[in-house]
């Protein structure tokens, strides 16, 4: 297993009505980010939110290239980016012990928190496709081309992992230093993960090593 | 956290516990366990709010210390509200420590404000106040602003420094209505009652009449001589004479005062002081040395000079004496006062708040509920006292504890 500790390349946040950070995603120019009671788009170059989406978002967030997924309760719905109007609703594979979201090969990741566990979930009719174990808590969830990594918080501890998604096996770990949670992931293209902060109300950028 | 977690603490932080519930009531994992019975103290099943979150620290891992020690301040908190003063105070600063080192100051700031609303019950207004005296400079969630200004208010009620008191019920109030929590706003409302309600009687020539706590502050500041029945002491603006473990001759100084500019003939000195119906030669020698004792205590404040048929009170350099007495008076008022907040007591935690030994409070409880004026529920252990709200009963100035000038 590769290990190393991760470097935050920029922090954006705390910002106003937002007190904590959950999911976020990225759409290519936007930084998505759930905080709650909204969908807020973050221009990683300004580091300002552009406009928010009024829609309950209490966990992971994801982009399937037109439209937003955003964990709710025990829902996944399905959003316009463009008319934040929710167009569809899934059941959550946890049932609401779901927090990270990712898309990848035309299904859901949904990471189970406490459950250690990512299911891959059909986003038509929320059917689970099959379900990966982990031995760590389960935050964020993201996909790099064939790489699959997640993010754990557990107390003071926090990293990125990445591991193999056929056996749960930690290929990769990369140390978040101490204190500072990881709720949301996504890769930002590059050499970049976006990493929501939970309670700090931070949105970080971490070096992807390489 | 997940989903239903987030969902479940931004209903409970928005006050809506029923919401909260319904995300998370049949899940038994370690934050749900927490959220469920932070929900149940909101709605008012202490008992069972407390099995749960003793649960919930449990269920938390080893390495979720911050979680753990938030636990440990929300059963404090529910200790507190319960009236069981005899929780670990330690475990409570242990966990406030906890979420300092971990930066959550929130939480901490919360912690605090309990460990300075559990002294200022039990009357320790000074440790109360170091306690509040630094909150760190987080700006509080409205929430806890609440907590922290009442608390505020309830030291400079005890303090009667009334105009302080009222700024704090303001600035409470106003964080009450931006938290949008009904239960804050009614809270808010009724420590405010305290201020508007009468508050002790002025017994002064002759006459009584009720007074606010703003009229008291400015009895008290206004150079007479007043002989405290509250907290039996005779006092002026600056010196503060305690005849509280000296009965006899608080008695005395009550009746002299009672009566002043007149005097107090022996033979009802007597009665009042030793419960003696006749005065007799034993008597009258007695009571000659209890004044003697009386006028050497009194000392600059006032003197006690000799009439024909007894004794009265002449001010040294103060122009009035008057007496101030609660509001209501009858026995055991101490415990009727502390009970009077409409919170049940074990006998234990009275003790702890009076000062007094348990078995003292113990005796003063089942005289109350002899007299009907106190009932209990519960055995052993569990026993609680509570007695039924008496209108306008006042507790303020009854509360045993430091003076203003202390």
């Amino acid at each position: 297993m590769k290990q190393g500790q991760a470097e935050i390349l920029r922090e954006y946040g705390p910002f106003p009505n937002a007190d904590q950070v959950h999911g976020v995603t990225f759409d290519g120019q936007h930084i998505w980010f759930a905080s709650g009671d909204k969908l807020n788009a973050l221009d990683p170059a300004s580091g300002k939110v552009l406009r928010s989406i009024d829609v309950a978002a209490h966990a992971g967030t994801a982009f399937d290239g037109e439209h937003l997924f955003q964990v709710a309760e025990d829902r996944i719905q399905k959003i316009d980016p463009e008319t934040g109007r929710v167009l569809a609703t899934i059941p959550a594979p946890g049932g609401g012990g779901d927090s990270g979201l990712a898309w990848a090969e035309g299904a859901l990741w949904v990471g189970e928190y406490r459950g250690r566990k990512i299911h891959q979930v059909d986003p038509e009719t929320g059917a689970v496709l099959r379900t990966i174990e982990t031995n760590r808590v389960v935050t964020g969830v993201t996909w790099i081309d064939d790489e699959l990594w997640h993010g754990t918080w557990e107390g003071d501890e926090s990293d990125l992992r990445r591991i193999d998604p056929e056996t749960g096996e930690v290929l990769e770990r990369l140390e978040m230093p101490a204190g500072t949670s990881v709720s949301g992931l996504e890769f930002g293209g590059g050499d970049l993960f976006f990493c929501g902060g939970g309670g700090s109300g931070k949105v970080r950028a971490v070096r992807r090593p390489r | 956290m997940d989903s239903l977690i987030t969902a479940a603490a931004r209903a409970l932080a928005t006050g809506d516990p029923l919401g909260a519930l319904n995300r998370v009531a049949l899940r038994d994992d370690a934050p749900a366990l927490a959220l469920r019975g932070i929900a149940m103290a909101q709605l008012g099943d202490l008992a069972r709010a407390k099995s749960l979150l003793k649960s919930a620290a449990r269920a938390f891992g080893p390495k979720e210390a911050v979680a753990r020690a938030r636990c440990v301040v929300a059963e404090a908190e529910i200790a507190l509200v319960s009236r069981e003063l005899t929780w670990p105070a330690k475990a409570l600063d242990a966990a406030r420590a906890t979420l300092e080192a971990h930066g959550d100051r929130v939480n901490a700031a919360h912690a605090r404000n309990l460990e300075a609303r559990r002294l200022l019950l039990i009357g320790r207004l000074g440790e109360a106040e170091r306690m509040l005296a630094d909150p760190g400079l987080v700006p509080l969630p409205p929430a806890s602003r609440v907590a922290h200004e009442l608390t505020v208010a309830g030291i400079a009620i005890r303090r009667l420094r009334t105009k302080a008191a009222r700024a704090a019920l303001d600035r409470a109030g106003q964080a009450a209505r931006e938290a949008n929590i009904p239960a804050l706003m009614a809270e808010v409302e009724s420590t405010a009652l305290v201020m508007d309600a009468p508050a002790a009687r002025l017994i002064a020539c002759g006459g009584e009449r009720p007074l606010l706590l703003e009229d008291v502050e400015a009895l008290l500041a206004s150079g007479v001589v007043v002989v405290d029945a509250c907290r039996n002491v005779v006092r002026d603006e600056g010196r503060v004479i305690s005849l509280a473990t000296r009965p006899v001759l608080f008695a005395l100084a009550r009746a002299l005062g009672e009566a002043w500019p007149q005097d107090v003939p022996r033979s009802t000195l007597v009665a009042r002081a030793f419960r003696g119906k006749h005065a007799d030669e034993s008597h009258r020698a007695r009571l000659r040395v209890e004044i003697g004792r009386l006028r050497a205590e009194l000392g600059t404040l006032a003197d006690v000079t000799a009439t024909s048929r007894g004794f009265k009170l002449v001010p040294r350099s103060a122009r009035e004496i008057v007496v101030l007495a609660p509001r209501v008076e009858e026995r055991h008022a101490a415990v009727l006062a502390f009970l009077a907040d409409g919170e049940s007591w074990s006998s234990s935690a009275l003790a702890i708040a009076l000062g007094s030994s348990p078995r003292t409070v113990q005796r003063a409880l089942e005289q109350l509920a002899a007299a009907g004026k106190v009932h209990a529920f519960g055995r052993g252990p569990a026993r609680r006292w509570t007695t039924p709200p008496v209108p306008g009963f006042p507790t303020t100035l009854l509360l045993p504890g430091p003076l203003p000038s202390d």
